[in-house]
């Protein structure tokens, strides 16, 4: 097993598209909102509420045999009236579907679109969060996290103006914080602007943001988790995981 | 003035190149073409333009033992067009450098085999619909005791090339064998243009100086084709391995290539070409820290020669 073989998690939405991807063995993605990172050796299913007791978790995961391009009619001509029919898909070609050796649930109800991962880390995750992949210094806060039990989501895409990914999101009594850790150096004035605009930003939708220095992660984490339980404190500390929170289960390929 | 890098991404975890699965799990060139499109991406994102692109882009394609693989180019001209158009609109140069080619060989099998393999990187390219720019770059090949035979039998072996092929190829000095002197030779009777090799040159230069073989392998390229070159600096550090549990030191040989580039060294060859020559060309950096070599590169001459029109 290549432990590094690239996998694309996506998402499953309704019932007819899981059963064209088990009997016909392929899934589609629009071409205008594919993901940076498309191309994998295998797809992995995100099921969401509409599958019962299967879903909101990773059950399946497939090799993928080819990407296709053609137009959403070609790939369900019972559909010729969609609003999208003429629109260009990628057609991704997979092989038999295959069960987890366990579920990968998602702790918290929240919108999952695309995640990038690697077959080493599919076969190992215990939660949704576990998959993605981060700098140096996001994957040690990550590990900080779970070590001490900080409910953290990974990767979580806010709805502003536009969407924007911030790195941990905590869900606290008071409010909500926004944990970002830097690795992009801040090259020009031109970015430090643009990420104070994104601070703005983010308060203005009620996100209290905190940014770590990756430095400080990698040379003094004890330092760096200080910081967040401070943050959370004054937010009045984590509220339970089941609330759900930007839960969005309706979109449609 | 383009900088490239080559084949692997150092700086964005997870892109691959290619499919670079065995026979057995059914690699597809439409698999290595969705990785090329996030790689087309991410040179965009680091505005990158020149880029060259895996040799196993299409798995097995012309592998004599698995002639399942050997229509792949045609099954996937779709896919193939698109990418390529992705390229284009973004101004991104292609280029493939083939290893495992010798048509020098003795060997009427090994000719033939890595004919195949340049016609098939030809036909990706045209299937992608790029301009000629576009090239398949190789070395010449095995002298075998001697160099002139081996010559001619490559003048024959490139003059009975498709034309289309051969519009697309570049002969690149190597460090051991075939100077710029031999490649000029057989340029002159081929009109196949040199990729000139800085490294290879200062391990090889068979007595030329520099700037004038410089000149000479720009000269080769018709006038509406962007030459290009390859770059790299000496590997200067120290080489370690384990020999039976003891840590061993070696020195670095001359014709190593290093993880990053001599910025100094970089800014005096594009200072010379300026003073020498009249024709812009791209450069390929064969730096074994690919792109982040260019990255670096590219801050390091904004620092000491800003002057110079690189991208």
């Amino acid at each position: 097993m290549d432990e590094m073989a690239p996998v694309l998690v996506v998402v499953m939405n309704n019932l007819r598209d899981m059963e064209i991807a088990r009997r016909e063995g392929w899934y589609r993605i629009p071409v205008k909102r594919a993901p940076s990172r498309l191309g994998a050796e295998y797809l992995a299913f995100y099921q969401t509420k509409v599958f019962g007791p299967e879903g909101l978790a990773i059950n399946y995961y497939a090799p993928v045999k080819a990407y296709r391009l053609a137009r959403r009619e070609e790939l369900l001509p019972e559909e010729p009236d969609h609003p999208r029919a003429k629109e260009w898909y990628y057609k991704i070609e997979i092989g038999p579907l295959e069960k987890l050796p366990r579920p990968i649930p998602s702790r918290r109800l929240r919108r999952i679109t695309f995640i990038p991962t690697t077959l080493g880390r599919l076969l190992r995750a215990q939660e949704i969060n576990d998959l993605w992949i981060g700098g140096e210094a996001e994957e040690s806060l990550w590990e900080l996290f779970r070590e001490n039990g900080l409910p953290a989501e990974r990767r979580f895409l806010i709805q502003g103006e536009e969407e924007k990914e911030i790195d941990f999101a905590f869900f606290c009594r008071k409010g909500k914080l926004a944990v970002m850790c830097d690795e992009e150096p801040l090259l020009s004035g031109l970015v430090r602007e643009r990420a104070a605009a994104q601070d703005y930003e983010l308060a203005a939708l009620g996100w209290v943001p905190l940014h770590l220095d990756p430095e400080l992660v990698m040379k003094s984490p004890a330092e760096a988790l200080g910081k967040v339980l401070e943050a959370l404190e004054k937010l009045g500390g984590c509220t339970p995981e089941e609330e759900p929170w930007n839960y969005d289960d309706t979109g449609q390929f | 003035m383009r900088l490239g890098f080559p084949v692997k991404i150092l700086g964005h975890p997870g892109l691959r190149p290619y499919d670079s699965r065995r026979w057995h799990n059914s690699p597809h060139l439409t698999v290595s073409l969705a990785y090329l499109r996030d790689i087309i991406l991410y040179l965009e994102r680091k505005r990158i333009r020149f880029y060259r692109l895996a040799s196993e882009l299409a798995p097995y394609i012309a592998h004599p033992d698995f002639p399942a693989f050997h229509h792949q180019i045609e099954e996937c001209a779709h896919e193939l067009e698109e990418v390529g158009k992705m390229a284009r609109e973004r101004g991104i140069r292609f280029s493939f450098h083939p290893s495992y080619i010798n048509l020098t060989s003795l060997h009427q099998e090994v000719v033939e085999h890595s004919l195949q393999q340049i016609i098939a990187l030809t036909r990706i390219l045209e299937a992608m619909n790029l301009g000629l720019e576009a090239v398949v770059v190789i070395h010449a090949g095995g002298a075998y005791g001697d160099k002139a035979s081996a010559l001619s039998r490559l003048c024959r072996v490139l003059e009975n090339l498709p034309h289309e092929v051969r519009l697309r190829l570049s002969l690149e000095n190597d460090d051991l064998l075939f100077s710029v002197n031999d490649l000029l030779w057989v340029h002159a009777r081929t009109g196949v243009p040199i990729t000139f090799d800085h490294l290879h040159f200062l391990n090889h230069s068979d007595g030329m100086e520099e700037q004038e073989a410089l000149k000479l392998c720009l000269e080769t390229w018709p006038e509406s084709i962007i030459p290009k070159v390859h770059f790299s600096s000496p590997r200067t550090a120290m080489k370690l391995s384990d020999d039976g549990g003891k840590r061993r030191a070696y020195p670095p040989q001359p014709s190593e290539h290093a993880d990053f580039v001599n910025p100094f060294e970089f800014i005096s060859f594009c200072r010379m070409a300026l003073m020498t020559c009249r024709r812009d060309f791209d450069i390929m950096l064969e730096a074994k820290a690919r792109d982040l070599a260019l990255l670096e590169l590219r801050g390091n001459l904004r620092k000491f020669a800003p002057e110079l029109e690189v991208e």
